[in-house]
């Protein structure tokens, strides 16, 4: 009975076992990860002396110049501060994540030396559609309280319509799964109106609907719920028959196959297509910021370039880049958890 | 352990082919009676509807023709008390080793005062430590283990086993064969089990049953009348093996 229970019964750790198999480091290979770990702090540096004593293009008004520094600076402290801790640490996964993203690091550092030199050094690439990177990041500042307000009323949006998109798709689908009926008369609406991207129907949205808001939910709703639907619905239909049936002869009625058995059973499929409608939610939500509501960071994109402000747009497009960022990465985290069961299942 | 009676009275099943708007006779007449402290071990070659009737027993499908009786009432569905186990696992991947064998009581509703049996079920099985693992960090023996565990926690009259052990390795698969005696000996109750492995059958079953097929039909039910734990190299344990291979055509007679 006992001939197979070989799992975990020993000691070692993950990290132990990892630095058990792998070949000793010589020394100078050990001296060169530190080095490795050093690079983006040089480069950083670099990127300083470069914009202090590079000379600008002489016609260029250049106000409030310590901005860029400032961030470069707090970028190095950070890098700095974790490379310090990775090395106070015991596990060695922390240092050699840090060791990993280094030259990455510097790679970016670099790109804003090269960045800076196209544009206040050169104006290689031209001002004002290329302001230089201090510009944009002190229009940011100028405008943060502005810029904050946007971003709120964007994520507002994005979550309104992002979570009824949801709900309603989770119904519909789980329903669609079950019913052989209801996927009679569900199924076409979806095959002709999936291939149709959301934001086709903006204009029309923005003259019914009574109010923007409104509309602009249900833009944002429309994509994830078809997209949340769709992947429902395979799930449910994909699932292998004999769970229902041992879940019958424990004593499961209908309604307990449902909520015990079909839903779980189908969240791997539901959390692909909450992921699908979360690209397509921001899709839609910057068309329609940027041709009917009146509020949000798309919106503000095209306020700005009206009035030929491109360090502001620049400004605004790197929050939206660091929003949407965060808000998928938070799904992702949040999936990983949930699927944990999934572990060693796929892959 | 009370009196068990389970009657199979006339029973026959035809299966619709759709292919060829045709009917299939699966099971043709089917007369049995079985007792609680009995282990019925079912062989016959694949399509003697073996499996079916262990369905029909189970309550996923109803017969055609016949009824099936068990202590006075006519089986009509699924119940836990005629709990079924499969030839695959079939562990609910998203829920823990605990979650899954806990997971009749709850549907039930009897969890609350029943929790302590999810313990026992564990050290039963040998398996307390991995309590909180998800079945897919499981082999093939130990999931097994977690199905039946699952099955029995709800203290089955009839068992239904359907080639439980078939999916298991050679020596696991011997291994499991007593441990299914042993839970089988704590209860007493009626346990019917398909197999294609005529050794398991005679190791296993206070009788054997041997199915024929086209249609399928019972053509000999053969007792053992040997004690446990049995010698599969004894004179009499072959004997029994000559005579039930015979009975399925494979004998030199």
């Amino acid at each position: 009975m006992e001939n197979e229970e070989i799992l975990e019964n020993n000691e070692l750790t993950l990290d132990e076992l990892q630095a058990k198999e792998m070949k000793e480091k010589t020394k100078f290979q050990k001296i060169l990860d530190h080095v490795t770990c050093f690079l983006p702090i040089i480069v950083g540096f670099i990127a300083i002396l470069e914009y202090k004593l590079v000379p600008n293009v002489p016609e260029f008004y250049n106000p409030k110049p310590n901005t860029y520094i400032t961030f470069l600076l707090i970028l190095m402290g950070i890098f700095f501060s974790l490379y310090v801790v990775s090395l106070f640490l015991k596990r060695k996964s922390f240092f050699n994540t840090v060791l990993h993203k280094a030259p990455l690091t510097a790679a970016v550092f670099a790109f804003l030396i090269l960045y800076d030199c196209l544009t206040l050094k050169s104006n290689y690439l031209l001002y004002p559609f290329f302001p230089w990177f201090n510009d944009i990041l002190n229009a940011m500042i100028g405008d943060a309280a502005f810029l904050l307000e946007c971003s709120l009323n964007t994520l507002k949006l994005l979550f309104y319509g992002y979570f009824s998109g949801v709900l309603v798709g989770l119904i519909t689908g789980i329903i669609c799964g079950y019913s052989k009926k209801a996927e009679y008369w569900v199924d076409p609406l979806i095959k002709i109106l999936g291939p149709i991207p959301t934001a086709t129907w903006i204009p029309l949205i923005m003259v019914i609907a009574s109010t923007l808001f409104k509309g602009c939910v249900f833009i944002v709703a429309l994509g994830v719920w078809f997209a949340v639907t769709t992947a429902t619905m395979t799930g449910i239909k994909s699932i292998d028959k004999a769970y229902f049936e041992a879940a019958q002869n424990m004593g499961c009625d209908s309604k307990q196959l449902i909520f015990k058995i079909a839903i779980p059973a189908a969240v791997p499929n539901i959390f692909q297509g909450m992921t699908q409608g979360m690209s397509s939610a921001c899709v839609a939500l910057m068309v329609a910021e940027m041709i009917g509501v009146e509020s949000g960071l798309g919106w503000y994109i095209v306020w700005a370039k009206a009035w030929a402000n491109y360090s502001k747009m620049y400004a605004s497009i790197i929050i939206i880049c660091i929003i949407f960022t965060v808000v998928t990465q938070t799904l992702a985290f949040i999936r990983r958890r949930v699927l944990r069961w999934q572990e060693g299942l796929v892959r | 352990m009370a009196a068990i009676e389970l009657k199979l009275d006339h029973v026959s099943k035809s299966f619709a082919k759709k292919e060829s708007k045709s009917v299939i006779n699966v099971l043709q007449d089917i007369n049995a009676s079985f007792h609680e402290n009995e282990f019925i071990s079912i062989v016959g070659t694949s399509g003697c509807g073996k499996s079916t009737l262990l369905r029909l027993v189970a309550g996923f499908i109803n017969p055609t023709e016949g009824k099936i009786i068990m202590n006075g009432e006519e089986v009509t569905k699924t119940e836990p008390n005629r709990g079924m186990v499969f030839q695959k696992p079939t562990l609910f991947p998203w829920l823990t080793v605990g979650q899954n064998i806990a997971f009749s009581l709850k549907a039930q509703g009897i969890y609350k005062e029943n929790a302590e049996r999810v313990d026992e079920m564990l050290e039963l099985i040998g398996l307390a430590d991995f309590k909180d693992e998800f079945p897919a960090r499981l082999s093939g023996g130990m999931a097994q283990r977690v199905a039946l565990a699952r099955t029995i926690i709800n203290q089955p009259d009839v068992l239904l086993l359907d080639e439980p052990l078939s999916a298991l390795d050679a020596f696991t698969r011997m291994n499991m064969q007593d441990e299914v005696l042993a839970i089988w000996k704590l209860r007493k109750q009626l346990v019917l089990m398909v197999t294609h492995d005529v050794d398991e059958a005679i190791y296993m079953g206070t009788k054997v049953v041997v199915m024929d097929k086209n249609p399928g039909r019972i053509s000999k039910i053969i007792p053992i009348e040997l004690d446990y734990p049995r010698d599969r190299t004894s004179k009499q344990f072959v004997d029994y093996r000559i005579e039930i291979l015979n009975t399925l055509h494979f004998g030199n007679k």
